[in-house]
């Protein structure tokens, strides 16, 4: 039971609840952190912990290539592979990497049609069935109503969890960022931040009251970019 | 040779097939004096054009191989390398793109941009390649020169500005307008040699007015002079303006499109002039290279002919006077009897012989300075090499090749066509780095390997051709590999008493799966139990049974052999002995270690259009590919995807068909993996079908 050990090592599956399972089909995430404290990683770990327990995940970067993303999920599957001691990793990563689609737009290319037409081409040829979709580098900095609420349609359309990387600017708090950060949190069922915390990064649970249990527990290692659990 | 650099142009010509390329490098070089009669590429005079130097070439009326020429322009220098048309012979698009510093596209005006433009295209933008277009045949039925500008927008991404509109078209196409000095131009003479420059028709004045306004705007955003002086409703001279457009084509943010019917002899000598014009010097290219000496440290190169030589041989051809090397010098000279060093081999070269081509003619020179395109004799090299002074160690950036895509094997007809295709395959080799040839070990096939049907099918046309070697060509095969995937224990003794010396050897120990590398020998033998003189033999008889796989009898890789145990007898062992018992101790313990067999899986990355994705993406699928991901680029966007080799044949012709041919794939070596069970019994199935058919 390898792929088990491994969903059982995750530390995102603290005190029998887990952190994707917690946004509802339909529903928003969003991971928020100023930019290199490791928003990449943690959606990425939490697209490989989905993929471990064989969930489709597409991964949409706007601005990465396709070649910089899949390294991003090789090396956390090493290193999270590699903690957990676990044999025959290129097997695993063989079985695992079926589950995960990548997309890469520029970000001035990407819209919500443009979205729905690229997964029509994948649902309807039965190429790809998503249920995670991640979108790492949308632009917050204008949030449009409009155009989260056509998202928020194509979530459910397609019974999706979207989980979303938003970049936070440098000491912005909810507090000092004018509302921007507060609009953003409206949008979402889940929200966590990545705060530095010494030579730690802590996830504070931004919304949702059921995941505060986590911030104490679940911190992010710099020094490996992968989530650990401090309990 | 023009001994003034600024006054140098090294440009390629690149275009889909029959767009007419070579009917336009025809004029050109009769235009520039090159030669003083003009000839069709069809031959139906019976000389063909003068770049289609081969006799394939002229027969098929098309261009194969690039021949460089060199032709004077107005005081200008112009080196030209006519480029291939057909997809499968897009290395030497590549290598010409790679040693030009800028191109003409050429474009027909009925069929638009077709799929070998968007393919050209590419590779333009890969090597940032500055280019102005030139839409050709105007004068055929359907032409419409507007509709190809907005494909250049649309399909190319071009922001494509019209220097000229059209005087008539189709049967009435006569001449011209020139957009920069608003002047019509006509064309005359038998030839079309005689310009004559009047006033633009009544009827097309309002036409050129807005095609100039156009072209101003721009041309504007390339210049804040010119800017400036239209905000202060300046007057906008040729110079201001062409400089505008010579700098937005220069960082390829426009390209100037330039219209004519090369065939009917209209519209060249503005082409040339917009050569000179608006495409950049030698100087005004910055080319890099890897410093050996600091571990392929990228330096830039200075395009003076005082510095150190760094020259790059682009071509190979074998010609009537040995070989011939295309070589473009980027830094220093190369003079005829000067030594230089060849980078990848180390070896130094006497230069013989210098010269320029033109076509298949030739001229003595005596150097060939930075900037400039010449080819040497006598040298020894393959496609790809740096030449470079001694006391520099300088590598040109390698080229971009592409893998090759296709092999099949070739059995010549007799002995005498054996060693003629050996002949033929050396040299083939030599000239082009994505034709590959190797021996099958197994069958003691030759294996051709290249960039599709058409590329292979001309070479083996070649081969009978230039070197009289029959071939036949048989299907492609897949190169699959056994592994075992669990340890499995050995205790195994070979022992024989037939009369005469007997044989005895007991092996014993295990075999486990080698996460990287082919074999690996450990020997844990302690106590004598086998002597040391033996240890060898065990090894050889291990090895001996990679070669054919006991499962499928595909070759066995990623094994590891532990002995701990065995046994010898003072008389009848022997090396031949423990050859064999390692025989057998690998068959005793192969099976037990759940062997399967692996399949050579191909990273496939398609470029299409993105309103082709979806069905580029079904493709990959039904071929047992794994879509890693799909890169959006705006008109064009990119799948990456591993499929398994065994299911890429054909596929070029399926994506082609399924794209109308507007995307191009490229297809490189990524790893073995496992193959499905499904799949595996069909291998098994078909295996067995041919030992019965043996039997």
């Amino acid at each position: 039971m390898r792929t088990q050990d491994l969903i059982l090592g995750n530390p995102f599956y603290t005190g029998g609840s887990d952190v994707n399972e917690i946004v509802p089909e339909g529903g928003f995430g969003a991971v928020l952190s100023r930019a290199g404290v490791g928003k990449t990683a943690f959606v990425v770990q939490l697209a490989l912990n989905s993929m471990l327990r064989g969930k489709n995940v597409l991964h949409i970067s706007l601005g990465d290539s396709i070649e910089k993303v899949s390294l991003w999920y090789h090396e956390q599957f090493q290193r999270l592979s590699g903690e957990c001691s676990i044999e025959e990793r290129p097997k695993l990563w063989e079985e695992i990497l079926p589950h995960r689609f990548i997309m890469t737009f520029k970000i001035s290319k990407f819209n919500v049609p443009v979205l729905e037409e690229r997964l029509t081409d994948l649902t309807a040829q039965n190429i790809f069935h998503p249920s995670i979709i991640i979108i790492d580098g949308f632009s917050f900095d204008n949030p449009e109503k409009q155009e989260f609420s056509e998202l928020k349609a194509l979530a459910c359309k397609y019974k999706l969890q979207l989980w979303f990387t938003v970049h936070t600017h440098p000491d912005e708090t909810i507090e000092n960022s004018s509302g921007r950060l507060l609009q953003v949190l409206e949008l979402f069922d889940v929200a966590l931040e990545l705060k530095p915390h010494g030579a730690e990064v802590h996830i504070i649970a931004l919304k949702n009251p059921g995941l505060r249990a986590i911030d104490t527990k679940l911190r992010l290692d710099p020094s490996t970019m992968l989530i650990k659990n401090f309990e | 040779m023009n001994k003034n650099i600024n006054k140098v142009r090294n440009i390629g010509i690149s275009a889909h097939i029959d767009s007419g390329k070579t009917t336009l490098t025809e004029r050109i070089l009769f235009y520039t004096n090159r030669i003083h009669a003009i000839h069709d590429v069809k031959g139906k005079d019976g000389v063909g054009a003068t770049m289609d130097s081969m006799e394939l070439e002229r027969e098929r009326g098309i261009t194969i191989a690039s021949a460089a020429t060199s032709c004077g322009w107005k005081g200008h220098e112009i080196n030209i390398i006519d480029t291939p048309g057909h997809v499968d012979f897009t290395v030497e698009v590549e290598r010409s793109l790679r040693v030009l510093d800028s191109a003409i596209l050429v474009l027909c005006s009925v069929g638009g941009v077709q799929s070998q433009s968007i393919t050209v295209d590419q590779q333009m933008k890969r090597y940032k390649v500055p280019c102005i277009a030139f839409i050709n045949k105007c004068d055929r039925s359907g032409a419409n020169p507007e509709r190809v500008i907005k494909q250049l927008k649309a399909k190319l991404g071009h922001n494509a500005v019209a220097m000229q509109i059209p005087i008539g078209l189709e049967n009435n196409f006569e001449g011209v307008i020139d957009l920069v000095s608003m002047k019509a131009i006509y064309f005359e003479g038998e030839n079309g040699e005689a310009i004559r420059v009047s006033e633009i028709p009544g009827d097309l004045v309002a036409d050129a007015k807005t095609g100039r306004d156009k072209l101003i705007d721009s041309a504007s955003m390339c210049s804040d002079r010119l800017t400036e002086v239209i905000l202060e409703d300046g007057e906008i001279t040729e110079s201001l303006l062409l400089e505008a457009l010579r700098t937005g084509t220069l960082k390829r943010e426009i390209t100037p499109v330039f219209l004519g019917s090369a065939y009917k002899n209209k519209g060249i000598q503005p082409l040339l002039d917009g050569v000179t014009a608006l495409l950049p010097n030698p100087t005004e290219v910055i080319n890099m290279a890897l410093d050996m000496d600091q571990d392929e440290k990228p330096v830039v190169l200075e395009s003076r002919p005082d510095k150190s030589a760094v020259a790059l041989a682009f071509k190979l051809e074998d010609g009537p006077y040995g070989q011939l090397t295309y070589i473009r010098v980027y830094q220093g000279t190369i003079e005829r009897g000067a030594t230089v060093i060849n980078t990848r081999t180390g070896k130094k070269i006497k230069i013989g012989r210098v010269i320029r081509m033109h076509a298949d003619q030739m001229e003595d020179i005596e150097e060939i300075s930075a900037g400039y395109i010449g080819a040497l004799f006598g040298v020894d090299c393959a496609s790809g090499d740096t030449f470079v002074s001694p006391g520099t160690n300088i590598s040109m950036t390698s080229m971009y090749i592409p893998e090759p895509v296709i092999s099949l094997a070739i059995t010549p007809k007799d002995n005498k066509a054996q060693i003629n295709m050996s002949k033929a395959l050396n040299r083939f080799i030599k000239e082009d780095p994505t034709f590959k040839s190797h021996v099958d070990e197994e069958t003691n096939e030759t294996i051709i390997e290249g960039m599709g049907e058409l590329h292979l099918e001309i070479y083996i046309e070649r081969m009978k051709r230039e070197y009289n070697a029959e071939v036949s060509a048989g299907k492609p095969k897949v190169a699959y590999r056994e592994t075992i995937t669990r340890r499995a224990d050995f205790n195994y003794t070979h022992k024989k008493q037939t009369g005469g010396s007997g044989q005895y050897g007991r092996v014993a120990g295990f075999l486990e799966p080698l996460s990287e590398g082919v074999f690996e020998f450990v020997n844990d033998i302690r106590g004598g139990v086998i002597p040391t003189q033996y240890i060898p033999a065990c090894e050889k008889g291990f090895k001996e049974c990679l070669k054919k796989g006991p499962k499928m009898e595909f070759p066995v890789t990623g094994i590891k052999v532990t002995i701990n145990d065995g046994q010898f007898h003072s008389v009848d062992s022997s090396d031949m002995a423990f050859q064999a018992a390692a025989r057998g101790a690998f068959k005793e313990a192969y099976f037990k270690a759940n062997p399967v067999i692996h399949e050579p899986i191909m990273k496939v990355v398609v470029e299409t259009p993105t309103e082709f994705q979806g069905a580029v993406m079904g493709i990959l699928n039904q071929r047992r590919g794994i879509i890693v991901g799909s890169q959006d680029e705006g008109i064009m966007c990119a799948i990456e995807a591993q499929v398994p080799l065994a299911e890429m044949f054909g596929y070029s012709t399926v994506l082609r068909s399924s794209t109308q041919g507007q995307a191009q794939f490229t297809m490189e070596f990524l790893q073995y993996r496992q193959i499905p069970q499904s799949i595996a019994d069909e291998l098994a199935a078909e295996a067995a079908k041919k030992k019965r058919s043996a039997a």
